[in-house]
């Protein structure tokens, strides 16, 4: 079996760069190891709407609700908020990730990616210490697939990039540990996604509901793994629920449990490889979103291995330029948010309380940063110190 | 009764990886959408154990 290029995963990374590589001319494999591609779902299933512009979706099926924007909720019940295009990656659409994910999977098809299921790799497959494909079994069967390229879209676990030697373990400060529901019989109607913050509600990270239609919600949470004790997601998550009168009542229609890389992005190429996606910890560190990133490093690295095709050049000199597009786009803003991640996590509740008394009554079409730190030290002084790390940064 | 390892309760695992992905020694490896620790390379640093979002896996002694 030889190909071009094989992918190792059908999530959103894997589909689109097997799809701009197939387009590009490259013969593509990808790989899955569930039974169905996007099932199951391991997300919180939102996503901003800037996904339209990279026209990879047909139709409709794949969004369950239309988003007017985000509010954050403070410690203490404060609400701020935000419109969907300031409110971040995760606000726009509310996903259902499974289709989402097939039709994703679909267009790589179209493009000439061919697609196995039940597949997973159990290793590389190296020639004299060159990498020439991934050894993969199938209903018990083991055989190997050639291919000039391997791309690692094989999410958290990062198996592909561990077998390569890169770096890839992350420290539990480093990893949003999840769990999910899909309540119905809620009794709510939003339009808004809602993310709750505090320490007592989900240490170093957030409560979400993400509202996917009239009495139907997606609720999670993500607490760090290195604030979190065994099974501690999943009680402060019912924890919430139960002591929301709103979502109370609800019935899950489905419970998950994730995993979300939020570390800065690591090295990503080698000769004859490379990671994209959660592989390659391309993941906002703020809000642990990761479909954003995924798309836009999936189309850079399939467009890069397009041209390595060409060239008949599959060295990491030639592949690396997939990261140096990346350096001054995707990956500048990751960093920077990676800054942003560290000064929240040191914020008592009690700051994030004032800062959200601060905001709540902001109108944020004005969004200078003179008119909001005006907004934010006019009504609580003391912020002025706490805010001090985040006006150093936005000097970089 | 040697040192304790961390164990996966099968039964509770929802194979979402977190604890592959920070395993210090490689120690975990997913098979048939379930989480194994190799009892060989476990250190019992107690890192996954904390991970879990479910709970589900734990000390046990050998």
């Amino acid at each position: 079996m030889k190909y071009d290029v094989v992918v190792v995963g059908s999530g959103p990374a894997g589909s689109i760069s097997a799809r701009f590589a197939a387009e590009s001319g490259a013969s593509v494999l990808i790989i899955e190891r569930r039974q169905e591609v996007g099932v199951p779902v391991l997300c919180g299933e939102g996503i901003s709407k800037r996904v339209d512009e990279f026209n990879v979706l047909e139709g409709k099926r794949w969004i369950a609700n239309n988003m007017d924007g985000a509010r954050i909720v403070s410690p203490d019940g404060t609400m701020v908020k935000l419109a969907a295009d300031i409110a971040g990656d995760e606000t726009g659409y509310v996903l259902y990730r499974d289709i989402f994910d097939q039709e994703l999977a679909r267009g790589a098809i179209r493009s000439g990616a061919e697609l196995m299921l039940n597949t997973y790799a159990v290793n590389i497959l190296k020639e004299n210490d060159k990498i020439k494909g991934v050894k993969a079994k199938q209903f018990g069967e083991e055989f190997d697939i050639e291919a000039d390229i391997v791309v690692g879209a094989d999410g958290v676990e990062s198996n592909i990039g561990r077998w390569a030697g890169m770096k890839t373990t992350l420290k539990p400060y480093d990893l949003e540990t999840c769990a999910q529901y899909t309540l119905t019989n809620v009794e709510f109607d939003r339009t808004y996604c809602d993310f709750y913050l505090g320490k007592k509600i989900a240490p170093g990270g957030y409560v979400w509901v993400f509202p996917k239609g009239k009495d139907i919600a997606n609720v999670g949470i993500g607490i760090l793994a290195s604030l979190s004790e065994p099974g501690m997601s999943l009680k402060l998550l019912d924890k919430f629920i139960n002591s929301h009168p709103d979502l109370r009542n609800g019935d899950p229609l489905r419970f998950l449990a994730g995993a979300v890389p939020v570390g800065e992005p690591i090295e990503s190429v080698r000769d004859n490889l490379l990671l994209v996606g959660d592989a390659a910890r391309q993941v906002d560190p703020i809000t642990g979103g990761g479909l954003m990133a995924s798309i836009e490093a999936g189309k850079t690295a399939g467009e890069t291995i397009g041209k390595a095709i060409d060239e008949q050049r599959f060295d990491k000199e030639m592949l690396v330029s997939y990261e140096e597009k990346l350096k001054n786009t995707l990956y500048k803003k990751l960093k920077r948010n990676y800054a942003v991640k560290e000064i929240l996590l040191g914020m008592e509740d009690k700051t994030l309380n004032m800062l959200a008394d601060s905001l709540k009554d902001y109108k944020f079409d004005d969004l200078s940063t003179l008119s909001l730190v005006k907004a934010l030290v006019s009504k609580h002084p003391s912020l002025l110190i706490k805010l001090k790390p985040f006006i150093k940064l936005s000097r970089l | 009764m040697g040192k304790p390892k961390a164990l996966v309760d099968k039964g509770k695992c929802l194979a979402c990886g977190g604890c592959i992905s920070v395993c210090p020694q490689d120690a975990i490896v997913m098979c048939s959408s379930k989480a194994i620790v190799s009892k060989e390379n476990c250190i019992d640093c107690g890192i996954c154990i904390q991970t879990c979002p479910v709970g589900a896996i734990d000390n046990e002694e050998y």
